[in-house]
């Protein structure tokens, strides 16, 4: 991330603060994205969500609504001042909800995330974005790597952009071989790939778990279930491997699963080595130079010594970025959501790490 | 430690609350059915902003493959995460014992002795009194 630091660092003062590695800006209402599409899209657009498993209660926090009206997340003032100036946020990433990777049609996926790209670059990451606080996620469409590729070198670059993204619904783990020109556009132009959850048994896409669950509960509390199926299927596919300079941000995915997980990988492969001869180490040992997760919603025990525990064991201070994901309705606060955590680990959890991740301006303390 | 006059009866019809500032706090005033309550305007979990989410009933405990709603009106859910009080008690839904809000008490009262509020001109003319003309009292 050497050349992304040397860019953002000259363009930019650097902030002091909180690093929140989940923002969802919206759109202020359909026909603004609609307006980034040309024909025939335009006129297939919809809008829409994931379809089914809403959230019964409610999908974003009640406050979050603009007072000027619109949508929650839609209103660049209003977040700054309910998340940015709150909490003292040097840096939000953003990560859009486009929901492209549901159609059966891959053009008509390609061109949805393409709007989204061009509202974002044209919106948040300009228009209201004076001080560099935004910094984006580029949507592309997984159904089509091809064209995925293409669109991630159409904004090579770009001084805001700083991972694609994709939802974790998918028809295929994210290490076999058709991603790979998806792999190759991230690391040709510096930037992290970022799974989020959505879309799983949506559209076209396969549900992680055996069937449909009944609830919101069950389909919720899966979600990590895809991660964590991607996440065995990149490392054992040798995807950092074969793309030393790709790094894997896993977002609201879940966090304590991550190390049962590994210890399970890891003993797998001391038999069955031979079944993927292209790693050059135990599954685990990659996780510190390509894999990186954000904490929201982060697991809460009653008793947060077994959380701070399961954070050490876990290598927390160089693998976990603090997410909020504001603005929905699990929002994680960043002065309630952790136990008390020793500074060292603090200043690398809720800043150090996506700093270094992202290529983000380090504070000056000399100032 | 005092007393707070929160305004008159008729001002917060059931199913309503006025969100108030005393001594310091922030406090959800709620009239259920006709009874006033007072919540500590801040989440035990994290801190949200409670007494502004959304009032309505909830399933009763049941069977599997059973709905009961009842207790319409009685029960405030976090606008951040959902989480379910009584409104009656501050107590949580799903851990009523170690779970709970700070619960004030209110009273309504008809006559206010010397501390009336500017705005209420005492009158030497007698009226019908009725309970919307009462005052809505938070005692801290």
């Amino acid at each position: 991330m050497a050349v992304a630091t040397e860019r953002t660092a000259t363009s930019i003062q650097a902030r002091k603060g909180i690093v929140d590695c989940d923002v969802h800006p919206y759109p202020v209402s359909t026909d603004e994205i609609r307006s980034y599409l040309p024909m025939p899209w335009r006129d297939r657009f919809s809008g829409g969500g994931r379809g089914f498993f809403g959230n019964p209660v409610h999908g974003s926090r009640l406050d979050s609504t603009p007072p000027g009206g619109g949508p929650t997340g839609s209103d660049p003032g209003f977040l700054r001042k309910q998340l940015i100036d709150e909490f003292g946020i040097a840096y939000a990433i953003l990560l859009p909800r486009a929901f492209c990777n549901v159609h059966p049609d891959p053009d008509l996926g390609t061109a949805i995330a393409a709007a989204y790209n061009d509202w974002l670059a044209d919106t948040w990451l300009s228009k209201h974005n004076a001080d560099g606080v935004f910094k984006g996620s580029l949507t592309v469409n997984t159904q089509d790597p091809l064209a995925a590729a293409q669109e991630i070198d159409r904004w090579g670059g770009h001084p805001h952009f700083v991972q694609v993204m994709t939802d974790s619904g998918a028809r295929a783990p994210f290490g076999q071989r058709q991603y790979y020109p998806i792999y190759e556009a991230c690391q040709r132009n510096n930037l992290r790939f970022a799974i989020h959850p959505g879309t799983d048994g949506m559209g076209i896409n396969v549900q992680p778990s055996p069937g449909y669950p009944t609830h919101y509960i069950e389909w919720h509390t899966c979600l990590s279930l895809a991660f964590q199926a991607h996440l065995v299927s990149i490392i054992t596919e040798g995807v950092f491997e074969r793309f030393p300079g790709v790094g894997i941000t896993l977002t609201e995915g879940g966090v304590s699963w991550l190390l049962p997980l590994m210890w399970r990988l890891d003993a797998e492969w001391k038999a069955l080595r031979s079944e993927v001869p292209w790693l050059t180490k135990a599954p685990s040992a990659y996780l510190r130079d390509h894999v990186r997760l954000s904490s929201q919603p982060l697991e809460n025990p009653d008793n947060s010594r077994h959380l701070l525990q399961m954070l050490e064991m876990m290598d927390a201070g160089h693998v976990l970025m603090f997410a909020s994901d504001y603005p929905h309705w699990d929002f994680d606060s960043p002065t309630h959501a952790f136990p008390k955590l020793s500074a060292d680990l603090h200043e690398r959890i809720f800043s150090a790490t996506a700093r270094e991740w992202y290529g983000l301006p380090t504070p000056d303390t000399t100032a | 430690m005092g007393r707070h006059i929160i305004g008159k009866v008729g001002e917060v019809p059931p199913g309503e609350r006025r969100i108030v500032e005393a001594e310091g706090r922030s406090i959800g005033v709620f009239n259920v059915h006709g009874s006033f309550f007072a919540l500590r305007n801040s989440c035990p979990h994290q801190a949200a902003p409670l007494c502004l989410g959304s009032i309505k009933g909830m399933t009763m405990p049941s069977r599997p493959g059973e709905y009961i709603w009842a207790r319409d009106g009685e029960i405030l859910r976090c606008p951040w995460h959902g989480w379910e009080f009584d409104i009656t008690t501050g107590r949580s839904i799903f851990n009523p014992h170690r779970t709970r809000v700070k619960v004030y008490d209110v009273t309504i009262e008809q006559r206010l002795d010397g501390d009336l509020p500017d705005e209420e001109d005492p009158s030497v003319e007698t009226f019908p009194v009725s309970i919307e003309d009462g005052w809505i009292v938070l005692h801290l």
